[in-house]
């Protein structure tokens, strides 16, 4: 089985002003790394637009209209300091919100197990009446409710490893225990959410990291809050919100994070997709600012979706040997 | 040494000492940081009186991250007025302490200056560079005499 990544040239077309770090080049150096031979087996696909009926079940309709209406012919129009719209926005936004989609297709079709859509903007900060923090609309969330509606999943998990609090994902499903939303990332940065206390309907996990925090927390929290909520939860499909800005290079937060540990936790993620929806896992890139770091993390990240059979067999495994020592302990041997 | 028991802080300090009003923008301040190597610069009110302590770790501070933007900028942040980022209520002397006492204030707060005021108005700034100045004039008096005397 394969694993898909979803792209397309328009989200280069997304232009956010000079310097702006959520810039096209992000996406140059990742397609350039998985360009490469350890990646020949991915198969590449053009992420297609999201239908507007899509986007609805996340956003109103009065708010995606006004929001494509703002895209500039020329130039540039600012929605806040830091989300930028250029003229090639509106497209870029809708293919990377359409690349979720048809990435869950796909895989819920059987295509594939897993899939990684290397597009952008980002979507986790973009809340349902409110684009913000570079993100346009919720891709992650869009994703997650068209694997709801138009195949009639009752439990999809979504974890967003990005450095920032993922508020418009969370905004978009915390009344809705379909969805469980789990997230790690840097306490007091934007956009100010995230706290543990955010619990939504119950299904809301929000494990805020202080500063400087690295793998042994990381670690941590998969074990004690992570893992254990997941596996209560049992998802049929697992959507990873995959920013990379947690990195120890990342100018924009102070975790540190390395591409070991993108890999390790990506690994773990599938392990548990194995245990609970036949390894199903699609992946939306989110943030990551240092362009080199963010390059070699994607592509850890990449290689292990890639791996992905490998890590269910062990998973399957470990769990015959588990039930085994238990039916022997059950036998009092 | 005996000499620098005798110092008050009036004795040491720079008098009438450069000071800005409380909307004075972040850009105005760092022209004056840049233009007179200052760490930090008191902010009065119409009367003259400390109202806050603005210094280079403030101006810094103002550009951490923080929850209202993911990149700080760099234009609105400049245009901020003093009393935005300043340090409030900040640490004072009165200008009859004996500078004994300021030394060991400058030591224990680990910092670099402090405002000095009289019933509450802005008379001077010390320094520690003051300090190691009146250090070295108290000893310079009284106590290079006497290695003289030893001398061959
Ligand atoms: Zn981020």
């Amino acid at each position: 089985m394969t694993t898909l990544l979803y792209t397309h040239p328009a989200c280069l077309e997304h232009d956010t002003g000079f310097g702006h770090p959520e810039c096209p080049a992000r996406l140059t150096a990742i397609l350039n790394v998985l360009r490469r031979s350890p990646f020949a087996a991915l198969e590449w696909r053009d992420a297609p637009a999201a239908e507007i009926a899509q986007l609805t079940r996340i956003h109103p309709q009065a708010h995606v209209e006004r929001l494509l209406a703002q895209v500039p012919r020329q130039g540039h129009h600012a929605i806040d300091g830091d989300t930028i719209l250029s003229p090639g926005s509106g497209e870029a936004a809708l293919r990377a919100a359409g690349a979720a989609c048809a990435a869950v297709d796909a895989v819920l079709n059987g295509e594939a197990n897993n899939a990684f859509c290397a597009i952008r903007p980002p979507g986790h900060h973009a809340e349902p009446r409110q684009a913000m923090g570079f993100c346009l609309f919720g891709n992650t969330a869009i994703g997650a409710a068209h694997a709801r509606a138009a195949h009639g999943l009752e439990r999809v998990a979504i974890i967003d490893f990005d450095v920032h609090h993922g508020n418009g994902t969370q905004a978009a499903v915390e009344q809705d225990a379909g969805y469980l939303y789990i997230s790690t990332h840097q306490a007091h940065i934007y956009p100010g959410t995230g706290r543990r206390n955010e619990c939504g309907v119950g299904n809301i996990v929000n494990l805020p990291l202080m500063a400087n925090s690295g793998s042994a927390d990381l670690r941590h929290v998969w074990r004690q809050d992570i893992e254990p909520a997941l596996r209560e939860f049992q998802p049929q499909l697992i959507v990873i919100s995959a920013g990379f800005d947690a990195h120890y290079l990342d100018p924009l937060a102070e975790l540190n994070f390395n591409e070991d540990d993108y890999a390790w936790l990506t690994g773990q993620i599938l392990a548990v997709a194995a245990d609970y929806c036949e390894g199903r896992v699609v992946s939306l890139l989110e943030g990551g600012y240092n362009l080199p770091a963010l390059a070699t993390s994607v592509a850890a990240h990449v290689k292990a979706l890639m791996e992905a059979p490998k890590a269910a067999q062990r998973s399957l495994v470990k769990n015959i040997l588990e039930r085994q020592k238990a039916k022997r302990n059950a036998a009092g041997l | 040494m005996y000499e620098f028991l005798q110092y008050q802080v009036r004795d040491a300090m720079t008098a009438d000492p450069i000071a800005i009003g409380p909307d004075a923008t972040l850009r105005e301040v760092e022209a004056l940081f840049e233009a007179h190597d200052f760490n930090g610069v008191p902010v009065v009110d119409g009367h003259h009186h400390l109202i806050g302590v603005l210094t280079k770790f403030d101006l810094l501070k103002a550009f951490s991250f923080d929850s209202h933007t993911l990149v700080p900028h760099y234009d609105q942040i400049m245009e901020q007025p003093a009393e935005a980022v300043m340090t409030r209520d900040p640490v004072s002397v009165d200008q009859h302490l004996p500078l004994s006492r300021l030394l060991q204030k400058l030591v224990e707060m680990h910092t670099k200056s402090l405002p000095v005021v009289d019933n509450g108005r802005l008379v001077g700034i010390i320094a520690r560079e003051d300090v190691l100045k009146a250090l070295r004039r108290a000893t310079l008096q009284h106590e290079l005499p006497v290695h003289a005397e030893s001398s061959p």
